[in-house]
């Protein structure tokens, strides 16, 4: 069966005089999906975004909606609802008529306009404060308005520009919950930017991981933090240990290689067409996979074993997360995240432990 | 613990030592009292005109004798029953609120776009270029900038010359009521555009493409969303240029040349030409109360709280 995507790019590029903000970005985007653009501030994830909602026309390339190209479409004709990053509610109006604004400017007769504003508000949970002004209402209370104005008129698509970024942790992480809930409820194509890596693992169907105006990654949230394709994504998303080394000998997806005179064996996730020893590569492991024992003897499954020292130790409340010094890898430092509240402040800063993971969870990628 | 002190800026230095021989001065300094300390040099400011109206009040009560040129020495209210009878004084008081009112109307509608272009282009030429050529007039006084308009809108007038050139017999575009008007418009626009310019910089970029992407086209962005946005800075500006043309003098004197006479010149011409004190008082103290009640009109139609002073808890 070949659906037409709701939304789809393909080779759309874009330059700010002679900086190439979004380089060949291609994708594809299923209805009622809810896709996530992440990546760091300067990773033309909001141009992108900016180029979707037609603020800005891209140099090349095609932007489609439900197949149809947008090129000839102005803002204000497509059929797309926006929250901004600052929410841009107009500050002249009640939460009400900011909700009504799409609905008059489309000329819907007013007992339609009272309706949907009812019915909206009472979405994002808003009944019964429609007369306050927007500087009555609260951080929270002003993104359930802009939420609320974006869909009233029953967009093709919802786009949302970090709306959340100004926002305390708790609060946060709360919106998050609710643009979720939302978005299934009436199961509107979402576009959401973040650099917010918890974010987009939370509330995404499908994740573009972006960086220097080209995706990185395109997959589900799983996909993305299970198997990152390259050592952009996998440092970016969760909290990863990088080493630099060369390749020594492959069999397979199975590698050898050399890190400061170590030998590791890890999981090769670059083509593995023509490559040659002595190459250069790229490992990962993350910090959740690296385990600590006291004694050596108490290692049961780690291929990998070094003695390092505490350099440091954070507790995070419902984890802990060292950082340790292993001189068989040139001092680099490795960090470990532990869940186990039994281990909880069991190792101490400057205290001698032994370090490990498994092969299967080292990622060995080729440096271009 | 103290690092290199030279690393600071010069001011924070100045500012170490004006603090240091403040302190050797006053030690106890001014405590509480300091705001107020600080507020007196303005307060006394103001103490002198509320002085010199005062002045004014109490004269423009009082009848010149015209015989013996001395003023009376009981209160009365004959002068202000003459300037509000006298026909010529009546037209002359019309002139100044009408004129005053449409010169603030035709100023504003061009100032808009004009403060709207400079503060939204992304061109910084195109900034500069109409910066400067709202400052450029600025800096020329507005008797000169009046004598200039002489040159150019006069009989023998560059604007005549070049109708006569094309065998269009010369018109008499001065002394009259647009003139004065005209002059009025160019001379308020800087004021204006200067008034709105802070309050469109103010409305981010984002409220007008969050409008456009609910739907508004350009022109119902401007209507709904834009110009409620900057009503503050149209009021201010409003009142600025307002004030300012009911109480000119230059523009009329000089492009009306006497035959188009606002309140200022009227108060002149008693003053300096029939010197009769009385009299021009009267019509001073008129003036500050029609442009007081224009004020409060407007303040009472759209609410003080839109010049946004104070009223952050709205």
């Amino acid at each position: 069966m070949n659906r037409i995507p709701a939304v789809s790019a393909s080779n759309v590029w874009f330059q700010f005089g002679d900086v190439h903000a979004v380089k060949n970005v291609g994708f594809e985007l299923e209805e009622g999906r809810f896709l996530t653009v992440l990546g760091p501030s300067g990773s033309g994830k909001t141009t992108l975004l900016r180029l979707i909602a037609g603020f800005q026309q891209p140099n090349q390339g095609e932007i489609f909606i439900k197949g149809q190209t947008v090129r000839e479409v102005a803002p204000n004709k497509r059929s797309i609802g926006m929250v901004f990053q600052r929410l841009a509610l107009f500050p002249h109006m009640t939460a009400s008529e900011n909700v009504a604004f799409p609905l008059k400017m489309r000329r819907f007769d007013a007992r339609m306009i009272s309706e949907r504003v009812k019915k909206y508000l009472y979405l994002v949970r808003l009944e019964g404060l429609g007369g306050r002004r927007i500087n009555e209402l609260s951080g929270g209370q002003q993104q359930r308005v802009a939420i609320a104005r974006a869909l009233v008129f029953e967009p093709d698509l919802l786009l949302l520009d970090e709306p959340l970024a100004a926002l305390d942790r708790k609060l946060r992480e709360e919106m998050q919950l609710e643009f979720r809930r939302i978005q299934k409820e009436l199961g509107v194509t979402t576009i959401n930017v973040t650099h917010d890596q918890r974010e987009a693992l939370v509330v995404s169907d499908q994740i573009i991981v972006m960086n220097h105006g080209e995706i990185q990654q395109d997959a589900t949230p799983l996909e993305i933090y299970r198997s990152p394709s390259n050592p952009f994504v996998a440092n970016f998303v969760g909290v990863t240990n990088l080493f630099h080394g060369t390749l020594e000998s492959l069999e397979g997806q199975q590698v050898v290689i050399r890190i400061s005179q170590q030998m590791l064996i890890g999981t090769l996730k670059s083509e593995n067409s023509t490559l040659a020893q002595g190459v250069l590569v790229k490992a990962t492991v993350r910090a959740e996979q690296v385990r600590l024992f006291r004694r050596q003897s108490e290692n049961r499954d780690c291929e990998v074993c070094f003695d390092g020292r505490v350099t440091d130790v954070i507790f995070e409340g419902e984890r802990i997360l060292y950082e340790l010094s292993v001189a068989a890898l040139s001092n680099t430092l490795i960090r470990v995240i532990h869940h186990d509240q039994r281990d909880f402040s069991t190792f101490e800063i400057g205290e001698t432990v032994f370090v490990g993971w498994q092969s299967r969870d080292m990622y060995v990628f080729v440096v271009d | 613990m103290r690092r290199n002190p030279s690393s600071y800026p010069l001011t924070w230095h100045l500012m170490d030592i004006l603090e240091a021989v403040f302190s050797k001065i006053w030690p106890k300094g001014g405590g509480l009292w300091n705001p107020y300390l600080m507020l007196s040099p303005a307060i006394l400011l103001i103490g002198l005109l509320v002085l010199g109206l005062g002045y004014i009040g109490d004269i423009s009560l009082r009848t010149l004798d015209t015989s013996t040129f001395l003023f009376s020495e009981e209160w009365s209210l004959t002068n202000y029953e003459r300037a509000l009878t006298e026909p010529f004084i009546r037209s002359v008081i019309w002139r100044s609120i009408l004129g005053a009112t449409i010169v603030t109307m035709i100023t504003l509608l061009l100032a808009f776009p004009y403060t709207y272009v400079m503060v939204r282009t992304r061109s910084a030429f195109l900034r500069k270029f109409l910066l400067i050529a709202l400052f450029l007039p600025f800096f020329i006084g507005q008797v000169v900038r009046a004598y200039g308009w002489l040159i150019i809108l006069g009989k023998q007038g560059i604007v005549n010359d070049i109708l006569g050139l094309v065998g269009i017999e010369p018109l008499r575009m001065l002394f009259n009521y647009p003139s004065v008007l005209f002059g009025l418009v160019q001379y308020m626009f800087p004021f204006a555009v200067l008034m709105l310019a802070p309050a469109l910089t103010a409305i981010p970029e984002e409220i007008e493409a969050a409008s456009e992407s609910l739907g508004a086209s350009w022109v119902e962005t401007m209507l709904h969303v834009v110009l409620p946005m900057a009503k503050p800075g149209l009021i201010g500006a409003g009142l600025v240029v307002l004030t300012l043309s009911l109480t000119d003098f230059a523009m009329p004197a000089i492009l009306g040349g006497g035959t188009q006479d606002f309140v200022a010149n009227a108060i002149y011409d008693q003053f300096f030409r029939t010197s009769d004190q009385g009299f021009g008082s009267s019509l001073a103290v008129i003036l500050i109360v029609i442009g007081s009640l224009l004020v409060w009109v407007i303040f009472m139609l759209v609410g003080a709280g839109t010049l946004a002073l104070g009223a952050k808890d709205k």
